[in-house]
């Protein structure tokens, strides 16, 4: 259980520091002497990486039982797809799997991505932003109610890093807050997502942390990215969070500046990929990335007082899944035109003759950097290994 | 947090012999490594060596 007690009427609690932990060679091998010199507080695991049927190593298994029954296991879901249009077979078969591991390991809560996933199956799309309408909003409603049931734990929904235009950017917040309301879900601030947009968008931090609904920030990511060309001319950078870096002095800053916003803060994850952590100077720079972070968070303890636990409110009847079947259609069309496009302007070409044009989607607005952002991040998805 | 002395040691153990993969690499080559010891499999369950090599959200 989260590490609380009561002091004067209200409820203090420590933030608890951990690491994204998957079981990886390179994440395991950084993590060790942190794990050894107990500094690692929680643990996010995420779940639905299981995907190849292989059974888990006993020690790893082991290590997420410690972790769970001392109520720090977080898991963190990558592929339920929660915007797709049409209701899958795989979202039924993630439930099915999430509720089975409820029962094996007790989660602290259960968070996934926002946007849905190009590709041709979960293990090979990209996660991509979606027209915030009413109708979308009913569809996040409806697979956020339907993970809360399956888990029965507090659940949240983590902001993106992409986006295509500067109005998307401004109304994240927002729609996250009327999204994850009516099961008092929670936010996952990625910060380094959150650095990304306001390099990209030139946005102006104090206004964009304010459009988040703090209250219901229960966890907050740290991590690094990297740096690539907007368009080939390369006259602008794009900062993308690919997780392959150590974590920027910027984003320490903004550690800093947003724990005090966040009365319900419970948990500061830091996430690397195994992949960028392959040297010895790497696992050296993580640590010191986590003993930096660390070292923050515990400037800051005792000082929160919990407003909300997030308890899921999960409806008694969840009835037939909710269905957009031309979102479903435009994402199919978005997805094949981002993945196959050999440039830019092909891409951008196919979408102003596609049923995207004048819609929701909004295309029109897209900056043009974002859309050949998002072409790359679509075929890295659809071929990881090229 | 306290971790068992025995299970940290496992982690070392299992961490040198590298029967574990790196994140983000789909390529089915990657899936098979030798395991240093291998349990009995199915059809559906190859073997006993579990990759979990999904991006987690690291490729955005």
């Amino acid at each position: 259980m989260q590490r609380v007690m009561e002091h004067q009427g209200k409820t203090i609690h420590s933030i608890r520091t951990g690491i994204a932990c998957n079981l990886d060679h390179d994440i395991l091998a950084a993590a060790l002497p942190l794990l050894e010199e107990e500094l690692v507080d929680a643990v996010e695991w995420s779940f639905d990486a299981l995907y190849q049927h292989y059974s888990i190593p006993a020690w790893f298994e082991e290590l997420l039982h410690v972790y769970s029954k001392a109520g720090r296991l977080i898991g963190h879901g990558v592929f339920f797809s929660l915007f797709s249009g049409r209701w899958l077979p795989e979202q039924e078969a993630w439930l099915k799997d999430l509720k089975r591991l409820s029962s094996v390991y007790r989660f602290s809560h259960i968070t996934e991505h926002f946007g849905f996933m190009t590709g041709r199956d979960f293990h090979h799309g990209a996660p991509l932003n979606i027209p915030f309408t009413e109708n979308t909003l009913a569809l996040g409603r409806d697979r956020l109610a339907r993970i809360a049931d399956a888990c029965g734990v507090p659940v949240g929904l983590e902001n993106l890093a992409f986006a295509y235009s500067a109005e998307e950017v401004r109304r994240h917040g927002e729609f996250l807050d009327r999204l994850v309301s009516p099961v008092n879900g929670f936010i996952i601030l990625d910060l380094h997502n959150l650095y990304c947009q306001l390099h990209n968008f030139s946005a102006d931090f104090n206004q964009l942390i304010r459009s988040y609904p703090l209250e219901r920030v229960r966890e907050i990511h740290i991590s690094g990215g990297s740096w690539e060309d907007g368009l080939p001319d390369g006259s602008k950078k794009v900062r993308r969070d690919t997780h392959d870096d150590g974590v920027p002095d910027e984003v320490f800053s903004l550690l800093e500046q947003t724990i005090p916003l966040c009365p319900n803060l419970c948990f500061v994850i830091m996430e690397q990929l195994g992949t960028a952590l392959k040297s010895s100077a790497s696992r050296e720079r993580f640590r010191a990335d986590f003993r930096k972070m660390r070292a923050i968070i515990e400037s800051f303890a005792s000082k929160l007082r919990l407003t909300n636990h997030f308890t899921p409110l999960i409806p008694a009847q969840l009835g037939a899944p909710v269905e957009d079947e031309q979102l479903w259609r435009q994402q199919l069309t978005l997805s094949e035109i981002l993945e196959t496009a050999a440039s830019f302007q092909e891409a951008s070409n196919r979408l102003k003759n596609s049923s995207l044009q004048n819609s929701g989607w909004q295309i029109e607005t897209w900056a043009p950097d974002m859309i050949e952002t998002a072409r790359k991040i679509a075929v890295k998805w659809k071929n990881p290994v090229t | 947090m306290k971790l068992p002395k025995s299970l940290l040691g496992a982690i070392l153990l299992g961490v040198s012999i590298q029967v574990t993969q790196s994140s983000c690499s789909k390529d089915d080559r990657d899936l098979n490594p030798q395991p240093l010891t291998e349990q009995p499999g199915t059809e559906n369950e190859p073997g006993s060596y579990h990759p979990d090599n999904c991006p987690a959200c690291g490729m955005g």
